[in-house]
């Protein structure tokens, strides 16, 4: 009888060793892959939020002209995948496109309209342009300083056993693709 | 054993200097003043008053706080990179509304620009922020009028946060509405945002709690809450008055103007 409870006892004793850094340890994990999967939503709000923008953008220009071009139907069809995207990676793959189509389309029409440049709708809206470019940037950062450190702590001994037998894996970085990190080109004077 | 000693001491008060060396990375400290910190030395001493005096009005009214700093040089970095880690690491605003504002001016580099916290990106959107710098602010900066200039701005920057609060803005308030039409839609844009960032948690937290519930039943419930890193509380009592962040956060919002 005493030498059962005393193996209950050793039992237990071990169970608690294994059990509570293995509990601390995975709730750390828990919490730090859910900032990871907040940075990422932040980067996909602004992703949308851009794509929003654009109806208020393409307005403005046709107030002044009946600017119907290729740069703009590549603009509308380029948002409109935005909007269809079912995917965080395909959204990111839309905007990609988006960006390029934005800035050949301010070009284009900076090119052609320049009383537009000097208008205040147009410079309202180059400023939520260029401020929603830099939410994106800054999104974009702390999603990648917050998968670091949560890739850190999967691979150290000894959370690594534990982030393997519950399946937490690496988290990828966010790299801009080629060009896309380039703001559309705007001067104020 | 007292040579071990001695060695022991050299190694570590020259890694210790080294470390300093190696590591200090030059982050500003808010002066006691917090509002105002004239790093540049472009401000008058009446100038600074008034500021601090109406920044720490509107602080002690909506908690909001507005920071106005002048350096000479970014030293390279992007001037709207460079306002957003001031906020980030002063805590401006407060935690829980996020209510903070850095106006950074940059006179060598004849750049200005203004962050704003996440609280207040609706009563200070980027647009109407690019248009308070350009109508209250680069006309002065131009002629290097720096002191006039930060305060025009301020006091324009205040208008808008006490009309956000529901608050009597100054006399020399020019009430928003004569914002053009398509920036005033962008309004809706901010709903479509926010009920498509309250759609994602709600996935992101639904998908999470499903996975996970049915792999392991822990008896202690699971998340052990999101450790927030914000430096909080007044504190540091100075003899101005002793305003210091209050932790709010920035999202790289805001606007900014070459002059």
């Amino acid at each position: 009888m005493k030498k059962g409870i005393k193996v209950l006892i050793i039992v237990l004793a071990i169970v608690l060793v294994i059990a509570i850094p293995t509990i601390s340890s995975y709730n750390g994990l828990v919490s730090s892959q859910e900032k990871v999967n907040n940075a990422k939503s932040q980067i996909s709000t602004q992703l949308q939020r851009r794509a929003d923008l654009i109806p208020n953008f393409v307005k403005t220009v046709k107030g002044y002209s009946d600017y119907e071009s290729e740069t703009y139907i590549a603009v509308t069809e380029a948002r409109s995948a935005v909007n269809n995207a079912n995917s965080v990676s395909k959204q990111q793959e839309a905007s990609e496109e988006l960006d390029k189509a934005i800035s050949v389309f301010v070009n284009a029409v900076t090119e052609n309209y320049p009383e537009l440049k000097a208008s205040e709708q147009y410079t309202a809206l180059l400023d939520e342009l260029a401020g929603t470019e830099n939410r994106l940037a800054v999104a974009r950062k702390d999603y990648n300083d917050v998968a670091e450190s949560y890739n850190v702590s999967i691979k150290k001994f000894p959370r690594s056993i534990i982030a393997g037998i519950f399946g937490f894996e690496k988290v990828d970085y966010f790299e801009n693709a080629e060009g896309t990190d380039q703001v559309p080109e705007v001067s104020f004077e | 054993m007292k040579k071990i000693l001695s060695i022991f001491l050299c190694v570590f008060v020259i890694s210790s200097l080294l470390c300093l060396c190696g590591c200090e990375e030059e982050t500003l400290k808010p002066t006691q003043k917090f509002f105002i910190n004239d790093f540049a030395d472009v401000v008058d001493e009446a100038d600074e008053e008034t500021i601090y005096n109406k920044g720490a009005e509107l602080a002690e009214k909506t908690k909001a706080q507005v920071v106005v700093v002048t350096v000479e040089t970014t030293n390279g970095d992007e001037i709207s990179d460079y306002a957003l880690n001031l906020g980030r690491e002063w805590g401006v605003g407060d935690k829980e509304k996020n209510n903070g504002v850095v106006i950074l001016l940059a006179s060598e580099d004849r750049q200005v620009y203004i962050s704003v916290g996440y609280g207040l990106e609706g009563a200070l959107p980027d647009s109407k922020t690019g248009r308070i710098l350009d109508n209250y602010g680069t006309p002065y900066f131009k002629n290097d009028n720096f002191s006039v200039g930060l305060v025009s701005v301020y006091n324009a920057v205040l208008d808008e946060i006490y009309v956000e609060y529901g608050f009597e803005p100054s006399e020399s308030y020019v009430p928003a509405d004569d914002l053009p039409e398509a920036v005033e839609e962008g309004s809706s844009a901010t709903t479509v945002i926010v009920s498509w960032l309250i759609l994602l948690v709600i996935i992101i937290l639904y998908s999470l709690f499903f996975r996970r519930r049915g792999i392991i039943l822990l008896p202690f419930g699971f998340g052990s809450g999101n450790g927030n890193n914000h430096f909080g509380g007044f504190g540091s009592g100075g003899g101005f008055g002793g305003f210091s962040g209050g932790g709010g956060s920035f999202g790289g919002g805001g606007a900014g103007r070459g002059f």
